[in-house]
Formats: structure tokens, sequence, C-alpha cells
């Protein structure tokens, strides 16, 4: 009979624990986040907890592209990190790192529909997230299914970049930031690569301001790294080729006009036109060591370091 | 073999109320992704629940930083879950500014999404809320407009 007892109870127990493990990793069945009943003139203020949640938006795999496809680059695969790579990666530092870039590069495929191609690295991430044992968050399946039939773009935007949000906050709230750092790492990194490679042949000023706004973005990327440094001498070399960006965004000045902003009624939407604007000033030379460099910290993190 | 027979009716019971409780937020975003319209997409979500407003007057809120960029517009989308006691509504603060709110406590209206055409890229707060303090539960989209 004490058997029996003790049978339910680990059951008991062992579905607890599963349970409670679902609604605080996929925030499924609505997560509970500390309530904040802060006064709103505290809201400008940055503590340290409130870097978790700035480096959870610092890098979108979409946004770039989608600046890419709107200027009317043609899509090139060669701006793509090659899948075969992956094979050989052995430690979770590098596949984490990987698995940023290539989300990023899933971001670039899908914003170009070019969802045939992106069967590969679909793969490839799978087996990368596999191997940080978060590939539970990727549905391969369905994403390939849709890739495949290139029936549905907007699911598959949906679907991939959702992937990476819940990656993302899995790791975050089970004590592996230092894994979550480097995969936004690997984001940003191929972001900052496509767009300088395409700046360096398609004159655009729209490009050229967000390349060198990521001199704010950087700032915080570091910030979110170092703490890491200390760990192994691979967070301390990406930290100093990411440092090694950051210099050469020094003399580059982001400044900001004001403006009030305007509020409009659009179709019964709410349409906010902000005229309070950032100014970036780079020069050409500064925009070619920048790219220059983004593309040797690629390369070699696509070289596994 | 009773035991096991207890045991695994137990687990038969408890398992699909477990697993019931996941999809359903995920749908939610999926149809509030959706509701945010055709020419969008998808950026992050935030899932949200909050308590009712204490005794003291103070209103829960959840708050997110989230960079937005120059030459980029964005699309908030607010949807309650069902059963949520409250209405969700979402704030953009700029610097500790309010910038644009998708309820407006003086005429009482609300709106499901806002657009924010954003002009200067840095690092922006999102306060998601529930009208009057409510309790509720529900789910904020961010998406890009193309």
């Amino acid at each position: 009979m004490t058997g029996t007892i003790t049978k339910i109870a680990a059951v008991i127990l062992l579905l607890g624990v599963c349970s409670c493990r679902n609604s605080g990793t996929r925030q499924g069945g609505l997560s509970f986040p500390v309530a904040d009943s802060v006064p709103a003139g505290e809201a400008e203020k940055l503590s340290d907890e409130a870097l978790a949640d700035i480096v959870q938006n610092i890098a979108s795999p979409v946004e770039i592209a989608s600046i890419l496809q709107s200027m009317q680059v043609p899509f090139s695969a060669g701006y793509l990190a090659p899948t075969h790579e992956a094979d050989r990666l052995t430690t979770n530092f590098q596949k984490a790192v990987m698995l940023g870039i290539y989300g990023a590069d899933l971001g670039y495929l899908n914003i170009y529909e070019k969802t045939g191609n992106s069967v590969d690295v679909l793969s490839t991430i799978k087996r990368l997230a596999d191997g940080l044992r978060v590939g539970q968050y990727f549905d391969f399946e369905t994403l390939k299914r849709l890739s495949v039939s290139k029936s549905n773009l907007d699911s598959l935007l949906f679907l991939s970049v959702n992937s990476y949000n819940q990656i993302d906050n899995y790791l975050r709230e089970n004590n592996r930031g230092s894994i979550s750092a480097l995969m936004i790492a690997g984001v940003w990194v191929e972001g900052q690569y496509l767009a300088t490679q395409v700046a360096m042949s398609h004159q655009d000023e729209i490009l050229r301001d967000r390349i060198g706004e990521q001199k704010i973005i950087l700032g915080d990327l570091l910030m979110l790294l170092r703490p890491y440094r200390s760990t192994s001498r691979e967070y301390q070399s990406i930290l100093g080729m990411m440092e090694g960006i950051s210099n050469k965004y020094t003399d580059v000045k982001v400044s900001y006009r004001l403006g009030e902003p305007e509020t409009i009624e659009e179709d019964g939407r709410l349409v906010l036109v902000q005229h309070e604007e950032s100014i970036v000033e780079m020069s050409d030379s500064q925009l070619a060591e920048i790219a220059e460099m983004s593309k040797e910290v690629r390369n070699k993190l696509i070289s596994g370091l | 073999m009773k035991s096991r027979f207890f045991i695994l009716s137990l687990a038969l019971i408890i398992l699909p109320l477990v697993a019931e409780s996941q999809p359903a937020t995920e749908e939610l975003v999926s149809s509030c992704v959706h509701s945010a319209g055709e020419n969008t997409t998808y950026l992050k979500d935030f899932r949200i629940q909050l308590p009712k407003m204490s005794s003291n007057g103070t209103a829960p809120v959840y708050k997110a930083n989230m960079y937005l960029m120059k030459n980029m517009k964005y699309r908030f989308s607010v949807c309650n879950a069902p059963g949520s006691g409250g209405e969700l509504a979402v704030t953009i603060y700029d610097q500790g500014k309010e910038l644009i709110s998708s309820y407006n406590s003086s005429t009482g209206k609300k709106y499901n999404t806002i657009d924010f055409v954003c002009n200067k890229t840095g690092l922006y707060t999102i306060w998601y809320d529930f009208i009057d303090g409510e309790q509720g539960s529900g789910v904020g989209v961010v998406s890009m407009i193309r």
C-alpha cells in the first residue's frame, strides 16, 4: 500500500512539474508576468531587470530583410551562411551562435519568399535547436510544409519568428541566458552582415541610417555579453569581436531633432506619426570600415571562431 | 496490478487537462496576429495576465522594453482572452512620455490596434494594462506594417 501511495505521489509530482514547466517556458495558458505598478515618471529608467526585456528585442530577423526587399535589392544566396558548416559544430557556444545566424538567414529567405531554398536552412536549425535541447519549440514539419507549398507566407513568418521568440524566452527563464545572448548576437551579426554588404553595393539612405543606428543597439548587446566574459575563452573572444565592431562606430554620431507627435484616426484605427527624428551622421569610409569589420566577425563566427 | 491501473487512470485524467491549457494561448496569439491584418509581419507577442487593482488604487501594469526603428511602421494589437474580466489596453512611452494609447480614458474610446509611424530609433516602453484596473488576461502583438 505504501508503494502504491508513493507511485501515485510520484505521478502527481511528475505531472505537476511538467505542467509548471510548460506554463513558465512556453508561456502557454498565459504565463504570469510579474505585475509592475510603476508611476509614469519611472518608465524611462533602465534597471538591470529591464535589460532582460531589452535584449529580447535587440535583433529582429525580419526587419533588415524587409528593408532590403523594399529597396528592391535582388535576393542573393551568396549572403547566406553555408549550412554544411553546421555539421562540425560541437560546442553549445557554436550551436547557439549559428542558431542565431541561420535564424537571420531564414528571415531573409522568407521575406524574399525563397521558401524552396529554406528547407535546408530549416533542417540545420532544427538540428542545432535539438542539440541545444530547445528543438521542441521548433515545429519543423509545419515549417517545412509551409516552405515547400509556398502557400502561406504569413503563417511561415509567424511560425519561424515565434519559434525563435519561444526559444529565447525558454532559455532566459531557465537560467540559460548565456545561450540566449549568443543566439541574439548571432541574429544581430548576420543581420548586420546582410545590411552592410548590401549597403556597399546599393546606395540607400534608409539602409545607411539603419546601419548607423546599430551603434545604439550594439551598446546593449555588449552589456548583454559582458557578464559572461569570464566564463570561457569563447565568450571572451566573441565579446572582443563585438567590441571591435563597436570601435568602428566610435565616430558615428546619432543626434535627435525634436518634434511633437501627431495622432490621426485612419479607417477606425488610431495612428501616431512621430515627428521627433533620429539623425545619423556616418561617412562613407566609416561605413566601409564597419562593413569590413562586420564581415570579418561574421566569417570568423561561421568558421567556428 | 490494481495500483498500476489506478495510476494509469489518474494520468489519463490529468494529462489532457495539462495539455489543454497550452494551445489556448497559442491560438489566441495566432488569432491576434491574424487580426493585425494581411499587410503585416509578426515581430513579438506579450502574454499578459494581471490581477485586479489593489485597494490602494495602483493598477497592475505589464511593461516591456522594445527597440523601435526609424522608417518603420509598427502595429500594436491587443486581444482579450476568452473569459477575461478586463479589456486589455496598450500604451507606448518614449522616455517616460506617453505617446499613444489604445484607450482614451477621457472619452472612453477603445481601439484594438494602434499604428506607430516611427521616426526615431530608440528604446520604447510598452505598457499593457486592463481598463479600470480590472483583472484580466490577453495578448499583445507587435507587427511590422509592410
